[in-house]
């Protein structure tokens, strides 16, 4: 995703009024694609997009095994289920980044999807870290004390450290919500450290 | 991530544990690593941080890959004599093939199938956060012993972020998190990484002519010096 291009959304309802409804809310701000089942959902998916709005109850593969699918292929897209019942804690433990139970106002939607993209933006910046933190890590395991004490690249990557521990707990809160604790770990699990 | 800078908030004073002025006044949501090598007794000094806390009203969260979860409880239990139901919580991340919750003596039990697991590890974390905090608990210690466990299932640089995610939720709560890591038990350049991903750094080591001694790194510039234990 470069900078200018708007975020992908990929909404996959088999009520084409109720896909309607939320493509009019989301296509000023994002790219929005509609499937109107699983099999269509995942054929329209690839590494462009960003959040997906998976149905959980459509005829033929259902929200559960569109997800598997999904999990399989390792994408980084960010998953929201959706649901007529409101679901209990266990909705994290199966691997959903989020749930919105119908019927969905306006706000709710936009709401959980920047919330999914600031996770996508906080993984990133994480991956970011630590490779600098890395790079910090090398040095200070193959230089003196007073070697690092001169080396100006020592002194910066401090510094970038230091600035990019800033930002992360600027994003997301710094993590004060459990779904995004729960989430954000879930990506650590999912196979996303390259 | 202690980075916040009002000074109304309650400090945590583990100095009664651990002789050092630097550990007088620990900001809520700091998180330490006890480093040193195998048998110098860094869990033992995890559960002291934990049972002192325990006995003025904190909360009390222990994530184990070692111990059993009965284990610790009924060494809480032994310990801290006057630990309140709902007051302990652990999760025990050996219970290979399956996850569950119980309640073990009055405690919250999480099992989780791996110390690998990190999203279990997580919600067991999350779901014993909610319990303390619904029992009026505003304030707590958390210890996972041990990071050199969770190292030999899954690679540094996933230990890390986790470090770093865990101490980030630790921070919302406003909790102090201890963590235990041998540093025999990894190269050089790992220890550096993960050490990375904490406020500040409590080494143990055997003294010379017996006994331990330890030092504490990065709360307050300056390294201390090493003091017998």
């Amino acid at each position: 995703m470069s900078e200018s291009d708007p975020p992908v959304v990929l909404i996959v309802e088999d009520e084409p009024d109720v896909a309607e409804t939320y493509k009019l809310w989301l296509e000023g701000d994002y790219e929005v694609r509609m499937a109107q089942n699983g099999d269509e959902g995942l054929e329209l998916l690839d590494d462009t997009v960003d959040v997906v709005l998976l149905d959980r109850m459509m005829p033929g593969l259902s929200g559960d095994e569109v997800l598997s699918r999904i999990r399989e292929r390792e994408l980084g897209c960010r998953v929201a289920m959706v649901t007529a019942v409101e679901p209990d804690f266990d909705i994290l433990e199966m691997g959903f980044d989020a749930y919105l139970s119908k019927p969905i106002r306006s706000e709710q939607l936009h709401d959980t999807v920047s919330n999914l993209l600031e996770r996508s933006e906080y993984d990133s910046l994480l991956q970011d870290y630590y490779a600098l933190v890395e790079k910090r890590a090398t040095l200070e395991a193959t230089k003196s004390n007073a070697e690092l004490a001169d080396s100006e690249e020592y002194a910066d990557l401090k510094e970038q450290v230091a600035e990019m521990r800033e930002g992360l707990s600027d994003t997301l809160g710094g993590i004060e919500d459990d779904d995004d604790f729960i989430a954000t770990l879930r990506g650590l699990s999912n196979g996303e450290e390259n | 991530m202690a980075k916040r800078t009002e000074v109304m908030e309650d400090m945590y004073d583990l100095s009664s544990v651990l002789d050092f002025d630097a550990l007088s006044e620990v900001r809520p949501g700091s998180s330490i690593l006890i480093s040193g090598p195998a048998m110098t007794g860094k869990q033992r000094l995890a559960y002291d941080i934990l049972a002192d806390g325990a006995r003025d009203g904190d909360g009390t969260v222990v994530v184990t890959t070692g111990d059993d979860a009965t284990d610790v409880v009924a060494e809480f239990r032994e310990r801290v004599p006057e630990l309140e139901e709902s007051q302990l919580g652990v999760v025990d991340c050996r219970r290979e093939g399956g996850s569950d919750n119980s309640s073990v003596d009055g405690a919250y039990v999480h099992q989780v199938s791996s110390p690998g697991d990190l999203t279990g590890i997580g919600i067991g974390i999350t779901k014993t956060l909610e319990g303390l905090h619904n029992s009026g608990r505003d304030r707590g210690r958390l210890a996972l012993v041990s990071l050199s466990t969770m190292l030999t299932y899954t690679d540094k640089k996933t230990v890390f972020k986790f470090c770093h995610v865990l101490s980030s939720r630790l921070d919302a709560a406003d909790y102090i998190g201890v963590f235990t890591i041998d540093s025999g038990a990894h190269d050089q350049q790992t220890i550096q990484v993960i050490k990375q991903a904490f406020d500040g750094l409590i080494e143990v080591r055997d003294a010379d002519g017996g006994g331990r001694e330890s030092r504490v790194l990065g709360f307050s510039g300056e390294p201390t010096d090493w003091k017998r234990i």
